[in-house]
């Protein structure tokens, strides 16, 4: 009795008992595809939030700035200006928050329009910067520029969403837009933030920059004490906040406050909640492996009397106990190691399909969840397939024939 | 002499008040070419013995001599060699593997044996058309009658050659004319020089023997030519 004839004994076994090799593959198949998804699901929800958060963060910081007994906004903005080494932008922002009027030919927008949540524009002041720091990109016409700012030109960038309100998808380059029955010209209209992260908000893309330099006459001069940076790297992050609160320290003293702000800890938040969701999957990757794993148990155990039968009939012929372990052992792995395969092109068929449809993303499975899946699912598959073989193949031919 | 058992005793829950002795104290022996028949009522020890001398069982007590091999001393390795190229065992119930075709059934004892497939075809044939079966080499056992399956596993008994042949109720499955066409190929086989050994509950099939061993509560009560018995 040799290796090969040990094969061809068990492909004659799996071959002729169909519906049992079926079902004891089905239950790989399903056991290893099922953590091969859940494992990918979680990894694809991870990429979906890190890119959420990065586009929350990335590297911008927001600084508050108030003194009783001077103005902060100059010194700040000089000083700001100095961190060059480690910063790509800095703007001066605020929002305008008495109401507002905004009007193109017949159309009108209300900042107080509470029946119309959504399309309420929000009149933010800013800077030449503004884009860089709060990671918006043109679709249209130009940014600010550092002549709008310093002669005080009345012009305006739309947000996405208020071009296409008041310009219904036409180019609103170009165009005179009132504020508060004041003309503004329209330089340029920013692409959609909101699309990839949208949840139900038009936030981002309600806003409506005008220069900061017309704080004196569209808020009433009041005083500018926010600024957002946008660093260069996490490094220069953490080396200009750092380098800033000492300034702020100094500048504001004891007659006022201050505080400085990055995303980035929206980043950690993110983080630390990824780690939860992905031990909650894990969890359901090993529920599902688990009851795979009882399936392959459940179609071994239930064939251990028919099967002890057939091995008294294997010994009474002449076989020896190591031909009949070396048969079962070859059947438990050929059919365990097929359905782990078709359990591999299954799970990574149907990850592609829910990588796509959930997150929009080519997504590909961990290969060590992968191999670990399989190597599970084939000891379970090897050791309840050998169980009869090694009990059985023990007992006198005659008691193994008298089996029931 | 080719089979010597002295004193072979088979007891179950043994020095339990629920002892049962199977076989209580038996001896026999048993010559190259014999035609014995054993025969005794149900539970009299007959299969017991049977079992025991074919190397299915093992005696809780006693020797056996198989061709002059102590049997009692054997590995697991060793008597499954002698299983295979020894004897070959018939059992009333057929025991053929429900999932093979007759061929494949047939052939499994040559493959145990490690025959060459060139080899292991022609022997396979040569045992199908003994039991006059070629034509239904590919069918498996569900698809045949109870005398077409017995004969399938004649021919598998048969496949290695061995000298001995033991069938427990071959014939106690089946309707008496099939059952008269394996008694034929049984006598075939002793007149090719085969030992075999029998036991049935047919008086009729017994009184084909040459010797008959009769068996009652786990011993031997008569062991002689069938001429002195009352059948």
């Amino acid at each position: 009795m040799n290796l090969g004839q040990a094969f061809k004994i068990a492909i004659k076994s799996i071959s002729a008992k169909k519906s049992r090799s079926i079902l004891t593959m089905l239950g790989v198949i399903i056991g290893v595809a099922a953590v091969i998804v859940l494992v990918s699901y979680a990894q694809g929800q991870n990429l979906w939030m890190q890119e959420y958060y990065a586009s929350m963060a990335d590297n911008s910081i927001e600084i508050y700035a108030y003194s009783y007994n001077k103005d902060l906004s100059t010194p700040l903005y000089n000083y700001c200006l100095q961190l060059d080494d480690y910063v790509v932008g800095v703007t001066p922002t605020a929002q305008v928050w008495s109401t507002v009027l905004v009007r193109h030919g017949a159309k009108s927008l209300n900042s107080d329009d509470y029946e119309n949540w959504d399309d309420r524009p929000e009149i933010v002041l800013g800077g030449q910067d503004y884009s860089i720091c709060k990671a918006y990109t043109l679709t249209a016409g130009r940014d600010l520029s550092y002549l709008d700012i310093k002669n005080e030109n009345q012009v305006c960038v739309l947000g996405s969403h208020m071009a296409e309100l008041l310009f219904d998808y036409t180019n609103p380059v170009g165009k005179t837009i009132s504020i508060n029955s004041q003309p503004f010209e329209v330089v340029g209209v920013y692409e959609s933030k909101d699309a990839a992260f949208s949840m139900g908000s038009l936030g981002y893309d309600k806003i409506i920059l005008v220069p900061y330099t017309l704080n004196r006459t569209l808020n009433n001069n009041q005083s500018l004490d926010s600024f957002v940076i946008k660093a260069k790297d996490a490094t220069s992050t953490k080396r200009a906040i750092t380098l800033l609160s000492s300034f702020l320290e100094g500048a504001v003293g004891d007659y006022g406050y201050y505080s400085i702000s990055t995303p980035d800890q929206w980043k950690e938040m993110g983080e630390e909640e990824q780690q939860v969701q992905q031990r909650f999957l894990g969890g359901i990757a090993a529920i599902s492996l688990a009851v795979g794993g009882i399936g392959i148990m459940n179609i071994m155990l239930v064939t251990v009397t028919e099967r002890t039968r057939e091995i008294g009939i294997r010994k009474a012929i002449g076989a020896e106990r190591r031909s009949i372990v070396a048969q079962f052992l070859i059947e438990a792995c050929m059919l365990c190691g097929f359905g782990g395969l078709l359990g591999i092109v299954a799970g990574f068929v149907l990850t592609l399909i829910v990588g796509k449809q959930s997150f929009g993303i080519i997504l590909i499975p961990n290969p060590g969840v992968t191999l670990g899946a399989v190597l599970i699912s084939l000891a379970l598959g090897v050791i309840f397939g050998l169980y009869p073989a090694i009990k059985a193949s023990g007992l006198q031919p005659v008691d193994a024939l008298r089996a029931e | 002499m080719l089979i010597e058992a002295r004193d072979l005793y088979k007891i179950y829950h043994e020095g339990e008040q629920s002892e049962v002795r199977a076989l209580n104290g038996v001896s026999l022996s048993i010559d190259h070419g014999e035609f014995v028949a054993i025969i005794g009522a149900s539970g009299s020890g007959k299969s017991t013995l049977m079992n025991i001398l074919g190397c299915l069982d093992i005696p809780t007590y006693g020797d056996y001599h198989l061709g002059g091999v102590d049997i009692t001393e054997r590995s697991d390795r060793q008597l499954a060699r002698i299983r295979n190229r020894q004897i070959g065992f018939i059992f009333q119930g057929f025991n053929l593997i429900p999932a093979l075709s007759a061929y494949e059934n047939v052939e499994l004892p040559l493959i145990y044996q490690g025959v060459s497939l060139f080899k292991r075809e022609d022997m396979v044939q040569q045992a199908l058309e003994k039991v006059a079966l070629a034509d239904r080499a590919e069918h498996r056992p569900a698809e045949m009658s109870g005398g077409q399956q017995q004969r399938v596993a004649i021919a598998r008994a048969i496949a290695t050659k061995p000298p001995i042949i033991m069938a427990d109720e071959p014939t106690g499955a089946l309707d008496s004319k099939t059952g008269q066409h394996v008694l034929e190929i049984l006598h075939q086989l002793h007149s090719e020089g085969a030992t075999v050994l029998l036991i049935t509950h047919d008086n009729g099939i017994a009184a084909t023997a040459e010797r008959i061993i009769r068996m009652l509560d786990g011993g031997i009560v008569y062991d002689g030519p069938r001429e002195g018995v009352q059948l």
